[in-house]
């Protein structure tokens, strides 16, 4: 966490754009839980107990999740996506919320080997599953992100970590094969780059499963 | 998204008791589409029984001829399982382009049967009729990706499951749990055509769940032919499944189903009529093709469909039989 903070500070007092806007952000979240949510929950904790059947999660519930490796625990309600989890109880930013509808990729992390639109997932069905995101990445010679920045693939950078994670799940799925650049069209085509650099993204791809496959 | 509570059973039995404890409930499996409804307040169930944790319900069993999908296997699965690629590619081809890689990583087979239709206006909130003061704004408004059979009626959505069309094509069952046991129903069985607002367009009843398809032994040759807009993130604008049994090279026995022209999965009787009792050749196919665009009424923005009912059913016939013609040179 430490050093992320350290990445996006201004250098001035130690103050940054991010946790200012994480903390404002917070407080608005809390303010409505308090007025409304909290009445909401109540009754829901009341009828969701099915007579004999599974235990019902509702309100605030303790998870943890496996994230690049590491245990983190957070405090979060059923609806909370793992993409929100992340990003905002985790200070894990990589994955980016873009269009919050599984239509971008953005936000595309690796559950179990799988990548999988992190907005569309609940962080509660995650428990104990292997989470990969972009922050865990190797980025030395060799590895997806350098692959991305020896061949431009970015312009603006938003779509850039969705696509860098869908790159690796697709050439760690297919392990010591040459992809096809109809082959890496397919594979990435649950993400999408508003910019259009799409040229650069597939020649790193292909460039990235070169590498790979001679390692 | 409004609060629930979530419940993750691992057995059957336990998330039939989940899923019929009484208040509002949505199963959720890959998420896909439920979510989304939740995000936008289309759906706000009281609770959610997550299925993907029912281990039971995931995987593709062959037993003495029949192929038996659970309906918790992913897309993914289906595609790169060898059994449904070779023997049953109607239902192999309509899945490889389902939505994205992430989406048939999350999406399973039940979970896109049981998702509900996209038309917007019902996506926007304004129920799956879509009437306002006593009028269609489907009718009024855009309705390009509508439906052009079954216009007479009001429900003018098209049913959004890609994988019913060749399940049915193929003559699958589906099996359905629930808190009175065990029923098994042919695929076709778990639609309908709403007739009011409160009406669902399918047909479990609260509390059931879809256990498995099961596509019996027999299977003869089969094929699926689609039309899209893009090439990912996408459903089909209009696709025809067909299977045909043979007696030698000649059609004993069709069915030819049909994605993205009623609010059910299209059956056309008619385009099944035309190529029994026959070879498949370019011109039979093609007389098949008219036969099974005859009747529709499209509505004001979607005639282009009739144009694609004809080419994806000619194309799909002749798939079936290996004749790829439009692939040549």
């Amino acid at each position: 966490m430490a050093e992320h903070e350290n990445g996006t500070s201004t250098g001035r007092g130690g103050h940054s754009r991010r946790r200012f806007l994480r903390g404002s952000g917070l407080a608005a979240a809390s303010a409505v839980l308090t007025s409304q949510a909290n009445v909401a929950l109540d009754e829901a904790k009341a009828e969701a107990q099915a007579p004999d059947g599974p235990e019902a999660l509702s309100g605030d519930v303790t998870l943890t999740l496996q994230v690049d490796g590491r245990e983190l625990s957070c405090v979060v309600e059923p609806r909370s996506t793992l993409l929100d989890t992340l990003r905002n109880r985790l200070d894990v930013t990589g994955p980016k919320r873009v269009c919050d509808r599984a239509s971008c990729g953005a936000c595309t992390v690796i559950v179990d080997g799988d990548a999988v639109y992190s907005c569309t997932t609940l962080a509660v069905s995650c428990k104990g599953k292997a989470i990969e995101t972009v922050e865990g990445f190797e980025t030395g010679e060799g590895g997806v992100p350098h692959a991305f920045h020896q061949h431009d693939a970015l312009m603006c950078g938003y779509c850039t970590p969705g696509f860098v994670t869908a790159c690796k799940a697709f050439l760690d799925a297919n392990p010591g094969k040459e992809p096809t650049l109809e082959d890496v069209k397919r594979g990435l085509d649950g993400n999408i780059c508003r910019c259009g650099t799409y040229i650069g993204v597939f020649e790193a791809a292909l460039a990235a499963a070169k590498t790979m496959k001679g390692a | 998204m409004k609060a629930f509570a979530y419940l993750s059973p691992t057995t059957p039995e336990d998330a039939v008791k989940a899923l019929a404890a009484p208040g509002t409930v949505e199963a959720l499996s890959g998420g896909t589409d439920l979510i989304g409804r939740m995000k936008d307040y289309v759906a706000s169930p009281e609770r959610v029984v997550y299925l993907k944790d029912v281990k039971a319900l995931a995987g593709i069993v062959e037993k003495d001829g029949a192929t038996a999908i659970g309906a918790g296997t992913r897309l993914v699965d289906l595609v790169s399982s060898a059994t449904i690629r070779d023997r049953l590619p109607a239902l192999w081809q309509a899945t490889t382009e389902v939505g994205t890689p992430q989406i048939r990583n999350m999406a399973t087979v039940g979970g896109n049967l049981l998702q509900r239709p996209r038309c917007w206006y019902y996506r926007n909130g304004f129920g799956l009729l879509a009437m306002k003061d006593g009028k269609s704004l489907v009718r009024a408004g855009d309705n390009r990706y509508h439906a052009i059979f079954m216009t007479d009626g009001d429900a003018l959505f098209v049913n959004p499951s890609s994988l019913a069309v060749p399940l049915i094509a193929l003559g699958a069952t589906a099996t359905i749990l629930g808190p009175g046991g065990e029923r098994t129903v042919p695929v076709e069985q778990l639609y309908r055509v709403p007739k009011a607002d409160a009406d669902r367009e399918q047909t479990l009843a609260p509390g059931e769940l879809l256990a498995a398809v099961t596509v019996p032994a027999g299977v003869g040759k089969n094929a699926s032919y689609e039309v899209r807009q893009k090439q990912a993130h996408d459903w089909p604008l209009v696709m025809t499944s067909v299977h045909l049994k043979m007696d030698g090279d000649s059609v004993r026995e069709a069915r030819v189903v049909l994605y993205g022209v009623a609010p059910i999965p299209w059956r056309s009787e008619a385009a099944e009529k035309a190529v029994v009792g026959g070879l498949v050749t370019r011109e039979r196919a093609e007389a098949v093709a008219k036969a099974a665009a005859e009747g529709a009424k499209p509505l004001s923005n979607n005639g282009y469909k009739v144009a694609l009912v004809r080419t994806t059913v000619k194309r799909a016939l002749l798939s079936a039989v290996g004749d790829r013609y439009w692939q040549e040179g």
